[in-house]
Parts: C-alpha cells; structure tokens; sequence
C-alpha cells in the first residue's frame, strides 16, 4: 500500500483537516476514488453497473407534502360495511373487537433482505370513520423524511388501537420497529393488540386456494380483481426509480397497490369475522 | 516401508520396546528411555523446565456470592494471572492475557463478566472462533453458575441456535457466546433486535486470537470495528478482554486487533511439570536410495509405546486421511474387543457436531487412552488432562509446534513431546538442524485490516448497519471514497452529508470472513438401501477426499464412495471392508490472463496482473495398509478448482539466463530459492499470513512448472502434473509468482508491485545475513544434499537469480 500511501499524502492534509474532530490518532488517512476504482478492476470488471435514470418530466406525485421530502394522501371509500363488533373467534379468540379500534396497516419497503438496511417508503393505514373506510398513506421522497413518517404515523396509533395486517407480524411490524430504533424514536406498535390474518386464512382454506396471498383471498372471498397492478417485487426499483430521479408513473402505481391491500385488509377481516366459530375449527 | 525391514531387525525392535516400557511412566521416564533406545533416531532432546505455582488470594471486592461458588468448584485461590487480570478489568483497562494452555485462561475473563452481570446486569459478549470451544465456555459458565445460584444467564448464539431461542437469547443472555462470523453476518445486521443487549454491554471477550491472523483476522479486525461503530450507536464502549496463545507479538497483535492499548498479562501463574521434548527422525531403511521409514509409521510406534506405558496420549496429523489411518493402526492394537468401550479416538472436522462432542465428553471423562487429530485440537477445546503428544510431521510454524506440544501437561508430572519428521525438505532440515528450532522464536501474527479490498466489504456491511454520516472515519481511513464507489455501485444513497443503504440485498452473506468456498458436501451412507448423513466435508477439501472409488474413513470405519453428487454437494457411500486406503494425486499450475503493469527489473523485468490458478485432482493411488505398497491408480473426473486471482511476476529471459548459468536445473533451483526468500520478505511487507500469498515457479507461457524435490531440489512438471523434461532448444522463461490466494484477489499483490525493487533488495539482504552455507529454511528452503560445491548450491543460485533482477 506504500505507493497508494504516497500519492495520498498530499491529500491527507486537506482530508485530515475536515475530519480532525472525530479523527482518532493516528491521523486518518484518505484514498482516492480513482485508486479504489483501480483496485477493484478484477472484481468490477464481471459486475455491470447500474446506469443512472434520465431526468423525468413525469414526477407529479400524489397527496400534499405535510413535511419535507413527506407526502400524505388520505381517502374515503364504500367498502362491505357498515362494520360490526369483530368476532375474533377466528383468530381462535374470544372477545368482540368494536371497530373503531382497528387499524389497517400495511407498508412498502425496498426489499425483503432484512436487517437493518430495509426501510419502508410507503406506510399505508385504513380506519373506520363515519361508517366509511379512511385510506391514509404516507410516503417519503427523501430519506431524511423517514423520521416525520414515523412520528406521523405514531400519531395516529392509540394504546387500545388494534393493528390488523397481512403477515405484519412476521414482517411489518418487525421491520418498523427497527426504523423506530434506527431514527432513536419510541416503537408505537410494541404492546398493541396485533390480528395477523395470514394465518388464520391458511388454517381455514389452506389446500383449497392454489395459494394463501393476499390477492387469492380477495379474489375468493371479495371477488376482487385488480387491473394494471404492480407487482409488490417491483414496489423496491418503482421508488429508488423516483428518488434517483425518474419517472412516477411506478410509484403512483404502488400507492394504488397499496390502498388495494388496505381495503382488501379489511374485507377479508369481515369475512373472517363473518365465519363466527366455524373458523375456529381445523378444516375438514 | 515397513515391508522393507527383515523380521530380525523386527524382533530387535519388539526387543527394544519392551526395555522402552520398564520401569516407572511419565513423560521424562519414557523419553529417556526413547533417546536411549532409539539414539539413531532422536536428533535432537531438551527440556522445557516446569514452573512452581504463584497463587494469590481471591479479590476482595470479588463479589461474596461469585467467591462462595468459586470454592464450592475447588477454587479457593487465583493464580498470579488471573489475579492481575481482575485487577486491570476493574481498573477499566483493555486485558490481553497470553499464557499456556490449561493455565486456567477463562477464569481471566470469567470473573470479571459475571461479577458484572451479577452487580450491575452488565452484558457480554464471547467470540470463539469455533463452535466446540463456545459450547465448552457455556458449559463451564453454567456449572460455576449453579455451584453459587448466581442467576447469570449463559447461551450459545451460532448457527444451529433455533430461530424460536433467538430472541430469548437477545433479551436475556447475560452472557452471548458466539463467533464472529455470527457476529458479522447475523447480530451486527440485525442490531436494533440486539438493542437492550448493546446498551448494557460492558464486555467483549475475544479467545484465541492468535487464530486471527492473515486476512481472516484483517476481516475480524474490520468486525470488530463495526461493533465498536454499533456500540457507539447504543452509547456504549465495552472493554475487551483478549487471550492469545504463545505467538511472538501478542500484545501487538491484540492491539492491531481492537485499535486500542491493551494492559497485556504474560506471566503465567500456573504450575506445570517438566516437559520433554524429541525430535525424532525415522530410520533409514533402505541405504541405497537413502529412503526412510515413513513418519506415520514412526509416529504409530511412538504413541503405542507411550499407550501401553499407561500414557494419554495425543497424536496431531496433518491430514484428515492420515488421522484416520493413524487411528486404524491404534485401534488394531487397543480396539479389538468391539464389547469394551473405544480406547482410541479419532477427531477431526468433517465429523458431525454430535459425535465431536461425543468424543470430547469420554475424553473428558478420562475413558479415552490414545486421540489422533488434526489442528482442530490445537485450540483450546477441553478434552482432560494428557500426557504425551506426538506431532506426525512438523505443523509448519513454530508457534504450532509448541501449541500443540502444549497439549499435553499436568501439575505434578513431566510430560512428553516428540516431533517426527517426514520426509518433506522442511521436516528433515529441522530434525537435522535441532538448533534452529530449539532457539527459533514463535511466529509473529500479522493483519492489514486497512487493505483496500477487505476495507471495502466492510464499509459496505457498515453502511448496511447505520448510515455514514459526514466524513465518518472508520478504522483509520475516511470512509467517503469508498462510499462513492458504493454509490456508483447503486448500493448506497447520498442524500446532504448521508449514505444511505439503499438496495435490496444482504451484503453480510455475499463477505465470508474465512474467504472458504461455499458449500459443505454431505456424505451418505447408503449401506443395506439406508440414507443416513454420516459427515459433512467443507467445499476445499471435497475434490480431494471425495472422489467416485476413495476410501473415506469414519472413525477408521471405512466407506468407498460410490457416487459423487458435485452440484448436489452429495457423496454417497457405503461401507466396505478393502485392505487398503487412498490418496488423491493432485497438482496445481498458473497461467498469465492480462499484465496490468510492467517494469523492467535488473536484466528481467517485472509484472502485475491476472492470473488463472488451477489445481486438478489428477487421479488417486490405492495404498496398502501397513506396508504402504501402492497397489493400483484410479481416475478422477472432477471440475478443476479454478482461482482466478491477481499476481506479481518476475521473469529473466532465455539469453540471460544462458550467461549466468551452466544449465538450465541451476536456473530453477535459483529461481525456486528466490521463490522462496521472495515469499518470506513479501508475507512481511502486505502483513499477510504466508498462506494468504502463494508462490509459484514456473513458465511465462503456462507450459510447464516447478515443484521442490524431496531434497529441495527443483523438479520440472508438464502440464499434466508429470515429472518431464524440457528439449533442449524449447523456450525457456522461467517465472518467479506472488499470487494472492483468495478468488478475486484481497489486493495483496498490487502493492507488491510497487515495491518490486524493494523486495528483491530486501531478499537479497535475507540471504546475505543468513548464517548458513547453502540454504535453509529461514532463507531459500530447505536444502539436503549438500554434498557438492558451494556455488552450485541453491542459496548461491538463488542470490545469482535475485542479483540479475536486482536494479541496476
């Protein structure tokens, strides 16, 4: 490294003076972005790189911009109603849940890797209002807005609230709870009362649907069938596509996505409600 | 070559080891009684002196209840060391403790921890760097816990932890016990689930970390900073508490390790016996070729002697295949009434984690008389008390000689060590040399953590964990050319002074610490239509244990594989009951790819490029038990193992070469000398391990290459692997490489590059201070024969080949 060392050696000055404060002793040492690029000729040579999007003239996002880099949308719809108290036998429960307490979630994320390098970039949640179902979305378009998406969302979470999700257990809420940790905020969704519908759809029709998704229950129990909808795999490239610049025509398609896996949260939830205690029992 | 001895000189020999088993038995009575008997072949004897004991008592501010359980387990006193070690953890001091093993190490790290967890629910973490040693930790945690009720909670953290105990783990573990693969690759990337856990951690406990040298212990360096980076993140700085054994820089090394000062503890406090060692050369037994009697056979006698005389005893092989045959040989001799419990065991990795475990337990436990093994018993793995060591070949360094030599020891008794040479140059110039390796110091352990490459994977895997925020200093670089390069990749987001991570990806799995393959092959027994999975046998060692027709033993249980599965990563087997075993024929050469830089070099000149490493498993011999006879060869058609790597490369041409030398032999025993003292002075300049950077000789087109002769001579190989020899008008270029050993290369050769000059000035330096006349391991290898003129002897060769591509 010697010889990398010596033609940094003018460039440490200036690289040290910037880092002075944080540096530890010995003074830190910086190499040049072409040195690296150098370096790592035998690795990259096999690796394509991903080219950079052309500036877009189709940015117009939806919703109004509550926070920097924050976008809100919010929307009532009809929906199966009017709601019940919830009969939560299905979830092999006892109690009747008064709807008002529930709150629909779901989020979009820019992957399935795990960890904490996974961030949700669309937090969608849906409630009964006035005998009406309320979609609201959040959605950042900057990185630094993540922290007002989760103050905002935290915002509407109550301590009785009960959250109803589609594998959020295993997934969302998990996920959130690392973004709260990560931006040093309170986790909201720790202690609440979670109704995880995935489960108790694959006890009760398992092995009678090619498969348990989302979108084969709302086909079979809500006859639901959407048009033009965007993959959830491509909700991660539909936002970094924004974000690095391009086009919305995506991102405007996973919003739509999204209020879809809310209203059809709550349908299937009714459904399940609906079966009262034959849901309860193992399927024949 | 046991079959070359007449049944006279045979009954001498029974003669001669029923005097060896008179009388009474320790390891000085019996190796005494060895040097006598077998003065021929014992080249070399000394004695490390045993040591008193130096107690204190235990710590008064050690907590009551921790003292109580201490002495319901006997203790009722600390060793000097593990008393000052207290002392520096209390006084919130980094502690590198080196000392012997069986010197009562962990209690160094054990007390203070637990009287942490105890006082003020401080956590810790441990780092092994194998799962047997973690488990055996946890198991002694759990015992002092419930000899006190101490209500410190100790778990395992690895990758057979099942995913429902994870989170108990993460909330409740007092003390996490894991390794650092785990630690890069499961805790740190997940940390937020981590969270309570770091904000209490007071300790980080790191054992053995002289095992974390070369590039893998750069990688751990680099883990190691981003836990800290974590640390930072949950407002905590642990200390670490460090244990190494005998290498030559510890205090260094842990410094390098953890980027801080470390108080470092040496002394040992612990008593030990005398300890004996022999270095034992086996016999000639056949004058007129000058072959001798294999080690393997040697080394069967040692440790039957030493058994029988009532000695534990431990026998180190160097191959997964020789300990088996070893074994076999033992149990013929102690094993042969399958009603009674297994007198001798074989371990080594590639068993199941259950059946190592087994045979630590009935070690333990004393029910085990004779271990044959590879270097996984080099650690620190408890498994009782022994007597007796027998190395089967030299280890390679010096520091795991005297490991594993270490192995054996008890309080009261003199133990014994015997090194038995094998005939590789190396061996036979340290049992003839005994000197040098008496006076030879151990080995220092090196790591570059700041090596580009290496830096990189962990900034990525950094950047994953927590965003880098302004121009953030990780180890001792600023991280934001890296970071640009990272963006360019489209894996991290600049947004103002942050870089955010960005694409759907887990970078912690694409960076193995141990740069291994990836892959473990399963072996399954399909004896009498069954499908039982009998071992698991990592990637690198597959091609050559594996192989459609090897016998792969279990336990010396024999099994031939019938079918290899290669995409599967499946070997099928089923048991078999043939009268010999194999050994796989295997070589490896190197091609030039692309040359990325040239400059001459004294009258050659020098380059830095890509190169294409194969290693081929040509095929395999049948051998014969016990007489060795090689009674057949098998085919292998296996893929190759391709390393596509970078080089730097040293070549002089062919008229050159035709005026400094008489003949061409002359020519590639300088160039192999030069090899050799340029791979010493290069390991040294990159701080690498010498495994890490690998050297070759051979042609520049790829035609032809260079290996050492059993008397260190230089031996022409074809492209097929075959001894050959060149027409005397082929091209002749011969070419000294420096390559990197890791797929892609880690960077170790660039910088090679530019310090060419240096190296070779450095190389030169090397030979003209070495004391000897006409070559030796610390300077050219090995060399034998030494029967013929000093200017024709390698190490003058080796200089003539340095000083023609020496500056001008």
């Amino acid at each position: 490294m010697s010889a990398l060392r010596d033609r940094l050696r003018g460039l440490r000055a200036q690289a040290g003076q910037s880092v002075a404060a944080a540096a530890p002793a010995p003074a830190p040492r910086q190499t040049t972005i072409e040195d690296l690029r150098w370096l790592l000729g035998v690795r990259a040579r096999s690796r394509a790189r991903p080219t950079t999007p052309f500036p877009a003239r189709d940015r117009e996002l939806f919703g109004e911009e509550i926070a920097p880099g924050l976008r809100y949308t919010e929307e009532h719809v009809d929906w199966p109603g009017p709601p019940a108290p919830i009969d939560t036998r299905f979830a092999r429960r006892e109690e009747m849940i008064d709807p008002a307490r529930l709150l629909h979630f779901d989020t979009e994320t820019t992957g399935l890797a795990g960890g904490t390098g996974t961030r949700a970039f669309m937090i969608g949640a849906a409630d009964w209002c006035g005998g009406r179902l309320r979609l609201r979305q959040l959605t950042i378009t900057t990185m630094a807005a993540e922290p007002a998406m989760l103050r905002t969302f935290a915002e509407w979470l109550a301590p009785d609230s009960v959250l109803v999700s589609y594998n959020g257990k295993c997934y969302d809420a998990p996920l959130l709870a690392t973004r709260y940790r990560l931006a040093r905020l309170a986790n909201p969704l720790a202690g609440l009362d979670h109704l995880d519908l995935l489960h108790p759809v694959r006890r009760h029709w398992k092995g009678q649907w090619e498969n348990c998704r989302l979108a084969t229950a709302e086909r079979q129990l809500l006859g639901v069938l959407r048009e033009d909808d965007l993959p959830g795999s491509e909700a991660p490239a539909a936002w970094l596509t924004y974000l690095r610049g391009g086009p919305a025509t995506n991102l405007r398609r996973v919003a739509a996505h999204n209020a879809q896996d809310l209203k059809s949260l709550a349908g299937v939830l009714l459904r399940l409600s609906a079966l009262g205690g034959v849901a309860a029992r193992e399927p024949s | 070559m046991n079959a070359l001895i007449d049944p006279a000189h045979r009954a001498d020999e029974a003669a001669a080891d029923e005097l060896v088993l008179r009388g009474p038995a320790d390891g000085g009575a019996l190796a005494a009684r060895l040097a006598k008997r077998y003065a021929g072949r014992v080249t070399g004897s000394f004695v490390v002196p045993g040591r008193e004991g130096a107690y204190e008592p235990l710590p008064e501010d050690l907590p009551p209840a921790l003292a109580d359980a201490l002495r319901a387990r006997g203790i009722t006193q600390l060793y000097k060391h593990q008393g000052e070690a207290w002392a520096a953890a209390q006084a919130g001091a980094h502690v590198a403790v080196v000392t012997p093993t069986a010197s009562g190490k962990s209690l160094c790290y054990t007390l203070p921890v637990v009287a942490a967890a105890m006082q003020s629910h401080a956590k810790a973490l441990y780092l092994f760097p194998t799962k047997a040693l973690a488990q055996d930790q946890v198991a002694e945690l759990l015992e002092l816990n419930r000899a006190g009720e101490l209500g410190v909670k100790a778990f395992t953290f690895d990758g057979d932890t099942p995913g429902d105990a994870r989170q108990a783990i993460r909330l409740h573990g007092d003390i996490v016990v894991s390794n650092p693969d785990m630690l890069h690759q499961a805790i740190l990337p997940h940390h937020t689930k981590w969270a309570q856990f770091f904000e209490n951690l007071r300790y980080v406990v790191i054992d053995e970390v002289h095992s974390y040298r070369g590039v893998f212990g750069s990688h751990v360096a680099n883990v190691i900073r981003r836990l800290k980076r974590i640390c930072a993140f949950y407002g905590v700085r642990p200390q670490f508490i460090l244990c190494s054994a005998t290498i030559g820089n510890p205090q260094q090394h842990a410094e390098a390790l953890i980027e801080a000062p470390v108080h470092a503890i040496t002394e040992s406090g612990a008593p030990s016996g005398d300890r004996h060692v022999l270095l034992w050369n086996p016999p000639v037994v056949n004058p007129d070729l000058g072959l001798r009697a294999s080690a393997r056979s040697q080394s069967n006698r040692i440790a039957r002697l030493a058994i029988k005389a009532g000695l534990k005893t431990l026998v180190f092989a160097q191959s997964r295949s020789m300990v088996e045959v070893l074994t076999k040989y033992l149990k013929d001799v102690f094993d042969h009434d399958p009603r009674k419990a297994p007198r001798i065991r074989a371990y080594r990795g590639g068993y199941l984690p259950t059946e190592r475990r087994e045979a630590e337990r009935a070690m333990r436990a004393g029910n085990v008389d004779g271990i044959v093994s590879t270097s996984a018993l080099e650690l620190g793995v408890d498994i009782g008390a022994l007597d007796a060591v027998v190395l089967n070949g030299y280890p390679g360094s010096v520091a795991a000689t005297w490991q594993r030599f270490g192995r054996a020891g008890r309080r009261q008794q003199s133990a014994l060590g015997v090194l038995v040479a094998s005939s590789d140059p190396l061996d036979q110039y340290l049992v003839r040399h005994p000197e040098f390796f008496e006076g030879a110091p151990p080995e220092h352990a090196r790591i570059a953590p700041d090596q580009p490459l290496i830096l990189l994977d962990h900034i990525r895997c950094a950047a994953f964990e927590l965003p880098f925020v302004g121009h953030e200093v990780f180890g001792n670089e600023v991280a934001t050319p890296w970071l640009e390069v990272l963006g360019e990749e489209g894996v991290l987001h600049r947004e103002g002074d942050r870089w955010e991570w960005i694409a759907d990806s887990y970078p912690a799995n694409a960076v193995s610490l141990r740069s291994v393959a990836d892959g473990n092959f399963v072996v399954v027994d399909r004896t009498g239509g069954r499908q039982t999975i009998l071992a698991e046998v990592d990637y690198s060692a597959a091609a050559l244990t594996l192989y459609e027709g090897a016998i792969h033993m279990i336990q010396a249980t024999p099994y031939q594989v019938e079918r290899l599965d290669w995409e599967g990563r499946k070997a099928y087997v089923t048991r078999t009951h043939v009268d010999y075993y194999t050994d796989a024929i295997d070589y490896t050469k190197l091609k030039v790819l692309d040359a990325f830089g040239s400059a001459p070099a004294g009258r050659g000149d020098a380059h830095h490029g890509e190169v294409h490493v194969v290693r081929r498993v040509a095929g395999y011999k049948k051998i014969r038990y016990y007489t060795h006879e090689n009674i057949g060869y098998g085919p292998v058609n296996l893929p190759d193992q391709e390393l596509h790597t970078t080089a730097v490369w040293w070549q002089l041409d062919q008229r050159t070469l035709q005026q400094a030398f008489d003949e061409r032999q002359q020519a590639l025993d300088g160039f192999l000398g030069a090899a050799y003292a340029l791979h010493i002075v290069a390991t040294v300049a990159v701080m690498a391990e010498s495994r890490d950077l690998q050297k070759a000789v051979g042609s520049g087109d790829g035609a032809w290459f260079v290996s050492s002769d059993a008397s260190g001579r230089g031996q022409l190989r074809g492209a097929d692997g075959q001894p050959t020899a060149l027409e005397p008008d082929a091209p002749f270029t011969p070419t000294v490489y420096l390559y990197d050993a890791f797929p892609g290369g880690v960077g170790l050769s660039a910088p090679l590059f530019e310090r060419r000059e240096d190296l070779v000035a450095q190389a030169r330096s090397l030979l003209e201070r070495c004391d000897c006349h006409f070559g030796c391991p610390a300077c050219v290898g090995p060399v034998l024969a030494v029967d013929e003129a000093a200017e024709r002897a390698p190490k003058a060769l080796a200089a003539r080949v340095l000083a023609l591509l020496a500056s001008l």
